[in-house]
């Protein structure tokens, strides 16, 4: 079943014609990669889905549901979790604090704090620290844990390896392999084979539409066909 | 003392007499030290009160409130109005001060409801707008707030056809006499309405405290001061929020006015829209903007500095009337050489740490 679909959504900053009619869908249980370089309207797939800045032409559903003209807080009702490119901490909050304001309304602070720390035993060993004060990989661990305790359906993961060191990028990733067994991704990542490695199916973006897709394992690091994209 | 400056300069005690003395025996002297110590604690209340409603608004929605001080002004009257109307000039200490608190109460929620209605009428539309279009706004309501006042003033003739601008009447008539004198206290000399004050002001602070640390809306008010955006995209839904801060910053700023009708400095009248904002600004730029640790801090500050400037008037060291205006704005000045960001302060964010 489809869980998430774009159809033909354009949007803009300002005059800037960003996202040129983008069309990809998200089904239950997948891992969805989307590729490209720099620029090409990645995350502002990520922030049109959001509703953080809303399309000015085209449909976004999820669960059957239209998100385009909701408002920010109701698409994260709606069960779409989102973990940012640089990890937007709540840098002065403490983890524990971090974690809690994630939790839904009707949900238990006491589970989610649980849920937390037992995927992520170094959060709960700074639980009282400031966000701000953690390792630029800790605070990853908790970005990934509020999305987690977010009653959420669905991951907007983005570059989630991103100025991390090597040995905590393969943490990083084995935590979301971790997530994506009860959750569906959608994935934008700079490192291919991080990438191919977590996604079943890619999208290759290039100039705010998409020019490519298919399963992963149809395509290797050293393929023509996403090198021409995604090289510089 | 005297003698010994005498001694070295006797030109110099001849100009200002008694006054080097003065100051020595302030600092020698633990009860008159006790005596304005206690007087800046009351008077550090009061700036808190007026302050921090401010600080609310201003960190987590960046709205400069300049309509802030016509809500303590028409809490004031409002207070007034209810003291007069239920009588309470002729209630002993414990009826009185026990109906002065639910007034207190009544203002802080009539105020929070006018609040709401201002935010989700008026402000809530300019959000989007560059700040420039939220400061015409909120000044334009203070005016015409106070305004309106003046008119109903004038048209039931409060000032009895005086030229006085002053509403005095509640505060001579109303107060209970046990607050309006000092006592001692271990020979030490205390205004009645002090510690009354100085309650108020703790539990304003605790209240506060506890809101922003203890409650799961203090736990969104922190994360939205912080970054709106990503709270937004946790399913905080921060225009609620807004709501309820500026419904809690409204009612503050009631409370404030209700504090101030009783104390003599400020009474209630029209004017006082003006005469609260200019000290609160000072405060919470001082403080920082937007951290309530800094409004605290500042408002001691203030407080304090005011105090010592009335010690110091009263005693004759100075003859100068609006010392204590004149100080207020030095502090502002020095902080704004020193650290412009204010005691707390955090660059391009307001801080509820």
């Amino acid at each position: 079943m489809t869980l998430l679909e774009l159809d033909d959504v354009h949007t803009y900053y300002g005059q800037s014609h960003i996202l040129q009619g983008v069309d990809l869908s998200v089904e239950e249980g997948e891992v969805v990669a989307l590729l490209g370089r720099n620029g090409v309207g990645k995350t502002t797939t990520f922030r049109s889905i959001l509703q953080l800045t809303p399309p000015r032409q085209g449909s976004i559903q999820f669960k059957g549901e239209e998100l385009v003209g909701k408002d920010t807080y109701e698409v994260a009702d709606a069960g779409i979790g989102w973990i940012p490119e640089d990890r937007r901490m709540f840098s002065r909050l403490s983890v524990e604090e971090n974690v809690r304001a994630s939790v839904p309304g009707d949900a238990s602070e006491a589970e989610a704090l649980e849920l937390a720390y037992e995927t992520f035993p170094i959060l709960g060993e700074r639980a009282d620290q400031r966000a701000g004060d953690l390792s630029g990989g800790q605070q990853q661990m908790l970005a990934i844990a509020r999305g987690l305790v977010g009653g959420n359906d669905l991951l907007l993961v983005d570059e989630p390896s991103e100025g991390l060191a090597p040995k905590i990028v393969t943490d990083v990733g084995e935590a979301l392999l971790a997530a994506s067994e009860s959750l569906p991704i959608l994935l934008v990542e700079q490192k291919l084979g991080l990438a191919l490695d977590l996604a079943d199916r890619f999208y290759v973006m290039d100039h705010g539409t998409i020019v490519d897709s298919g399963k992963t394992s149809e395509v290797s690091v050293d393929d023509e066909r996403l090198r021409r994209y995604l090289s510089a | 003392m005297t003698g010994l400056t005498a001694a070295l300069d006797p030109a110099l005690a001849a100009g200002v007499p008694l006054s080097v003395g003065e100051v020595v025996d302030l600092f020698t002297s633990p009860t008159e030290f006790a005596s304005v110590f206690v007087e800046g604690l009351a008077k550090a209340s009061l700036y808190l009160m007026i302050a921090s409603g401010l600080t609310l608004i201003f960190g987590l929605m960046d709205v400069i409130n300049f309509a802030h001080g016509a809500f303590t002004m028409y809490g004031a009257y409002i207070a007034g109005t209810a003291v007069l109307a239920l009588g309470v000039g002729s209630m002993g200490l414990v009826g009185s001060v026990a109906t002065f608190l639910l007034i207190l109460v009544g203002v802080f929620v009539l105020l929070a409801v006018l609040g709401v209605v201002f935010e989700v009428a008026l402000i809530r539309r300019l959000y989007e707008y560059p700040p420039i279009y939220m400061i015409l706004l909120t000044f334009g309501v203070s005016i015409t707030m106070e305004e309106l006042m003046r008119m109903l003033v004038d048209y039931y003739n409060v000032n009895s056809g005086r030229e006085a601008i002053d509403w005095s009447i509640p505060r001579d008539e109303t107060i209970p006499e046990s607050l309006d004198g000092t006592f001692n206290l271990l020979g030490v000399s205390i205004g009645g309405l002090h510690p009354f004050q100085i309650l108020l002001g703790i539990l304003t602070v605790a209240g506060i405290w506890y809101f922003l640390n203890e409650t799961r809306y203090g736990l969104f008010v922190r994360a939205g001061v912080e970054d709106d955006e990503m709270a937004r995209a946790l399913g905080i839904n921060i225009n609620r929020t807004f709501t309820v801060v500026f419904a809690i910053g409204s009612g503050l700023a009631g409370a404030a006015g209700v504090m101030l009708m009783w104390s003599p400095l400020w009474r209630v009248n029209v004017p006082l829209a003006l005469g609260v904002l200019l000290p609160a600004f000072v405060i919470v730029i001082v403080g920082g903007l937007g951290s309530f640790k800094g409004t605290v801090v500042a408002s001691l500050l203030v407080g304090m500095l005011d105090a010592l400037a009335t010690w110091a008037f009263r005693v004759e060291v100075v003859t100068f009337t609006d010392i204590d205006q004149l100080l207020i704005f030095a502090i502002l000045v020095v902080m704004l050489i020193l650290q412009p960001r204010g005691l707390f302060g955090v660059e391009g964010q307001g801080d509820h740490g």
